[in-house]
């Protein structure tokens, strides 16, 4: 029965948390499997104190940071879809909003020769425009470019 | 670090400072990385978690109240990270792994520290994986009791006989081997 209690303190003992006193330290002098596992909980002590303690790489903070940055501009980028997302429906519900009251009221009908004035101002617009096109693609082409590039960027960084 | 610059630095990271974050890093990724190294073994995967750490504390910077110690704090996250990880998959470790074992000259003193190392970090890696993290953290120099104890949301009490629990586990496990 004394065993128990002196296996019960043996690390305390070896951890210096707790000295032997005069029962324990007796017991311990006369019974051999207590020794011994006073003798291992000291060596296994002493090896966690020695157990080395390993230093971050050196490349550590930069990558850390680099992850911290790639998961905030992920993190950007949903907001910003949905953002986009929440423009676009509201939109979408405007636009059926209009339509559904301009039916209702019966103005879908005069709204009718509203939109083939909008349709012939827009093709008169086309004519003017259409020499133009090609320096206006390209204009775009160069923007989207760059657009490409500074995501590509972002995303490596 | 004092609790007068550790709220500085706080306020400066919240403010978006990025200068301020790398000192943060800077100042806690030795500890929290030999703490994840010392309970996870494998050193890249202790490299990932390390920061998977300092992300967590980038995005609950905000959130964070300053009514513990930034370190404290820290040491927690490190505790949810690291018993997560050891949730997710555990493979069994034996003493006797042919695998990973050093296999020493049994006359040498030197090679038989080795072993003993080598058979005490297999062992470490047997315990529960609060255990671990315990032994980790309690033999490694910077760390208090009182903050271990606030860190693990354990009373001073429980802390410390978790920690003996422990070490007696360790020692049952190398009794066999030390004799």
């Amino acid at each position: 029965m004394f065993c128990d209690e002196a296996l019960e303190v043996v690390e305390s003992i070896a951890a210096g948390d707790l000295i032997a006193d005069g029962r324990i330290a007796g017991h311990l002098e006369t019974c051999a499997d207590c020794a011994a596992a006073l003798e291992s909980a000291r060596r296994v002590e002493r090896l966690l104190r020695q157990r080395a303690a390993p230093s971050a790489p050196a490349h550590f903070t930069a990558a850390t940071l680099g992850r911290v940055r790639r998961a905030r501009w992920q993190s950007d980028q949903w907001l910003d879809a949905g953002f986009n997302l929440a423009v676009a429906a509201i939109v979408v519900a405007i636009v059926a909003a209009v339509w559904m009251v301009l039916n209702r009221s019966g103005l879908a009908a005069v709204s009718g020769d509203a939109v083939h004035l909008f349709g012939s101002g827009l093709a008169t617009f086309a004519d003017r425009v259409a020499p133009a096109v090609p320096l206006y693609a390209g204009a775009a082409a160069l923007l989207a470019t760059a657009l490409g590039i500074w995501w590509w960027a972002e995303g490596k960084a | 670090m004092d609790p007068a610059t550790e709220r500085a630095l706080v306020l400066r990271c919240r403010a978006g400072d990025d200068d301020a974050f790398r000192e943060l890093v800077d100042e806690y990724k030795n500890l929290v990385f030999a703490l994840i190294a010392r309970t996870v073994q494998d050193r890249g995967r202790a490299e990932d978690l390390a920061q998977e750490v300092f992300l967590r504390v980038h995005r609950g910077l905000p959130y964070f109240r300053g009514e513990a110690r930034l370190s404290t704090w820290i040491y927690r996250i490190v505790a949810n990270v690291c018993v997560q990880d050891q949730s997710r998959g555990r493979t069994h470790v034996s003493l006797d792994d042919e695998r990973t074992s050093v296999r020493p000259s049994a006359a040498d003193p030197q090679f038989r520290d080795l072993e003993l190392r080598d058979r005490l970090e297999k062992a470490i890696a047997r315990l529960p994986p609060n255990y671990r993290l315990l032994v980790a953290a309690h033999y490694l120099e910077g760390i208090q009791y009182e903050e271990l104890a606030a860190a693990l949301q354990l009373p001073l009490g429980t802390l410390k006989t978790q920690l003996h629990r422990a070490k007696q586990q360790l020692r049952r496990l190398l009794e066999t081997d030390l004799r």
